[in-house]
């Protein structure tokens, strides 16, 4: 536990030290740190909501068309999404 | 609860009295080297777990609890090793000789020896997005608050005269980590110091002091020889001269400032050099910036490092010369730059040849540790029948094996090199600066240089304070104290750096320059270091932007022959755990498994 706490602080500290945060005035600390965690946050709310449909799609693009081709279901299944958009 | 108030304090000078007499040898104490070694970890532990060493006093905000770091127990003192390392006759032997062995060729040797590790990219990276965090929150503070500074008031239509990118850049950038700069001491700067502590309640505008001190290991003066010292033969001549002379004559040379000790001053510093005639001045910066206006003219081609001095640019500026750099001890770059500015001639007046072609070089460069490739750049000069000015400020007494600069220590003749240059501020602890050569050129000198005629002459306490180290050098004063000194910059200087190799931190410059600049690159680190270091009772000087390029940070270590390897060992093991708690180990060299040997 102590361990634990020990590496956290370290890391906080390197953080702290590789972006300039330790520089700063209180107020100055709580901006950019306010920033990085809203941008932080964004990213992974995004990457968990849109990410895996993005994802989906990319992959139906890059995957060569001869695939569907040997098998019966997935020459269907593009014909369905298709005739669906 | 100061430091130095009530008994703990004479306690603790006391202690410190006497494991001075131990190790210095300054004082010459042979015989104290032989006493047992029980007694010696008692000493040195009573000097490091003294008050001064133990207690913290420095800033509120940064300051760590020390007694889980450096209890006494923990402090690595080495006292098996102690009885070999302060017999200074046997160890004397034992040292390399600190000059060019004359083995292999100069541009191998050079780069043998001396070293200028990549950045990562990672961390030139992060240096540079820090960098732009600051200076727009610089901006954003800028916008929404205004700053505590006077301001000009009633001046609509002037220019204005604070508004300028430096302001801005000194106002909220560089005040962030003020507290590391320009601190004050109230000792004398000989291998400890004690610092004056202060704080801050406004983020650096402004300071107070607590009205305690710390005292420090002082890893952060130019001081190479130890002669800056309060006591011992310097120290009471200058102050014999004082009673006799007084303080100044307040008058320029050519007037009524000329004096019989001065004249000595400079028959001796030619003497010293091997030339033929000199000229001291009463002040070092003022020495190249005043002297090279009056060597050179519109009409000449100067050929500059690109790390030399801000005195030498001064001086170029104020000279009107025409003026080319060249990359830092880079001899290809320096041909081809001669060769170009001879080739073309002057372009202001069609082409037609120079008056005169010079090149300017520093002996140690201060910044990054470097040592001129000396004999490379004599042939190049002779090559291309250019003079060169050699300004050894930092250089002479700390370079070669009888401290008279670069030139002793490459083994190459003082007359080949046409204008010496070098201060007496660093290694004889004293200040001014001398201009030794030819006797036409000093003559020439006299009769010309504005610092000659128009600046007060060097203070009598002064000049003696020169005069006596540099006898004491020369071994002029019938003793050995000199060499010895000299040997022990050596020694430190080889020990430092290569345990600070083996640390893996990066190190810039020539393995035999005394000036030892640590790079830890991000401008948020050279604080953190400055201000543990300080915690830690060890006191160097950081360097950023701008007098460094952004990316390269760093804490510089001037070495001195007053630090005993104890001290070094103790400063060494403090960077050591700072280097791992704040990451500054980047280097991705092999490192040396064996111990490095004092």
């Amino acid at each position: 536990m102590m361990n634990l706490k020990q590496l956290a602080s370290h890391a906080y500290r390197q953080y702290e030290l590789v972006t300039c945060i330790n520089m700063l005035e209180p107020w100055e600390k709580k901006l950019i740190n306010g920033f990085f965690l809203i941008m932080l946050s964004l990213v992974i709310f995004s990457s968990f909501m849109y990410l895996p449909d993005y994802l989906q799609t990319l992959l139906q693009f890059v995957t060569p068309p001869t695939w569907y081709n040997s098998s019966p279901e997935g020459a269907a299944y593009a014909a369905q999404k298709m005739a669906r958009s | 609860m100061g430091n130095f108030d009530g008994d703990s304090g004479t306690v603790f000078e006391q202690s410190y009295a006497t494991t001075n007499g131990n190790g210095k040898l300054a004082n010459g104490n042979g015989a104290a080297s032989f006493s047992p070694p029980e007694k010696e970890e008692l000493l040195s532990q009573r000097k490091f777990s003294a008050p001064a060493y133990t207690e913290i006093r420095t800033r509120r905000c940064h300051s760590k609890p020390t007694n889980d770091a450096k209890s006494p127990s923990l402090i690595n003192y080495h006292p098996e090793k102690k009885s070999t390392s302060n017999g200074h006759a046997s160890a004397l032997s034992e040292s390399k000789p600190n000059q060019a062995e004359g083995k292999l060729s100069p541009a191998e040797e050079h780069r043998q020896k001396t070293s200028f590790e990549e950045v990562p990219l990672h961390t030139a990276c992060l240096t540079y997005l820090g960098f732009y965090l600051l200076m727009i929150l610089g901006y954003i503070n800028q916008l929404l608050f205004v700053p505590k500074v006077a301001t000009e008031k009633g001046r609509d239509g002037y220019v204005t005269l604070y508004d300028a990118f430096e302001s801005f850049y000194s106002r909220y950038v560089y005040r962030r980590i003020k507290d590391c700069w320009n601190r004050p001491i109230c000792s004398v700067p000989g291998e400890e110091l004690t610092l004056k502590d202060r704080v801050t309640d406004d983020y650096g505008w402004s300071f107070k002091f607590t009205g305690t001190e710390t005292r420090c290991l002082n890893l952060g003066s130019y001081n190479y020889l130890g002669f800056a010292a309060a006591t011992g033969r310097c120290a009471d001549e200058s102050e014999e001269s004082a009673r006799q002379s007084g303080l100044a004559f307040c008058s320029s040379r050519c007037e009524l400032g000329d004096n019989e000790q001065l004249r000595e001053l400079e028959a001796q510093t030619a003497r010293y050099f091997g030339v033929e005639d000199a000229i001291v001045f009463g002040m070092g910066f003022a020495t190249n910036a005043l002297n090279l206006p009056s060597l050179l003219g519109p009409n000449s081609l100067v050929i500059s490092d690109e790390k030399n001095h801000a005195s030498i640019i001064l001086g170029l500026r104020l000279s009107g010369a025409t003026t080319k750099v060249f990359k830092h001890n880079n001899m290809r770059d320096l041909e081809r730059v001669l060769r170009q500015g001879i080739c073309h001639g002057n372009p202001k007046r069609g082409g037609q040849p120079w008056d005169k072609v010079m090149i300017l070089v520093e002996g140690i460069f201060s910044m990054e540790g470097s040592i001129v490739r000396l004999p490379e750049v004599i042939a190049l000069k002779k090559k291309y029948k250019a003079y060169l000015y050699l300004d050894e400020a930092h250089s002479v007494g700390a370079m070669g094996s009888r401290g008279r600069g670069v030139t002793d220590y490459f083994n190459v003749d003082p007359k080949e090199v046409d204008i010496l240059m070098g201060t007496f501020t660093k290694s004889f602890g004293s200040a001014g600066g001398y201009l030794a050569g030819s006797k036409k050129l000093i003559d020439f000198l006299r009769t010309n240089s504005h610092a000659h005629c128009y600046a007060a002459s060097i203070s009598p306490p002064i000049a003696q304070q020169i005069l006596t180290s540099m006898k004491t050098i020369m071994g002029e004063d019938g003793t050995d104290i000199g060499r010895k000194k000299i040997h022990q910059l050596a020694r430190n200087t080889r020990y430092f750096r290569r345990r600070l190799a083996q640390l893996g931190v990066i190190t810039y410059g020539h393995e035999d320059s005394p000036v030892v600049p640590m790079l830890v690159y991000l401008f948020s680190k050279i604080g953190a270091v400055v201000r543990t270091l300080t915690t830690r009772h060890i006191a160097a000087v950081g360097a950023g932007f701008p007098a460094t390029p952004i990316m390269e940070g760093r804490i510089r270590f001037c070495l001195s022959a007053a630090h005993t390897k104890e001290q070094l060992d103790f400063a060494l093991e403090a960077i050591d755990e700072i280097a791992d708690d704040l990451g500054l180990k980047y280097s991705r060299k092999p490192r040396d498994p064996n111990p490095v040997v004092y």
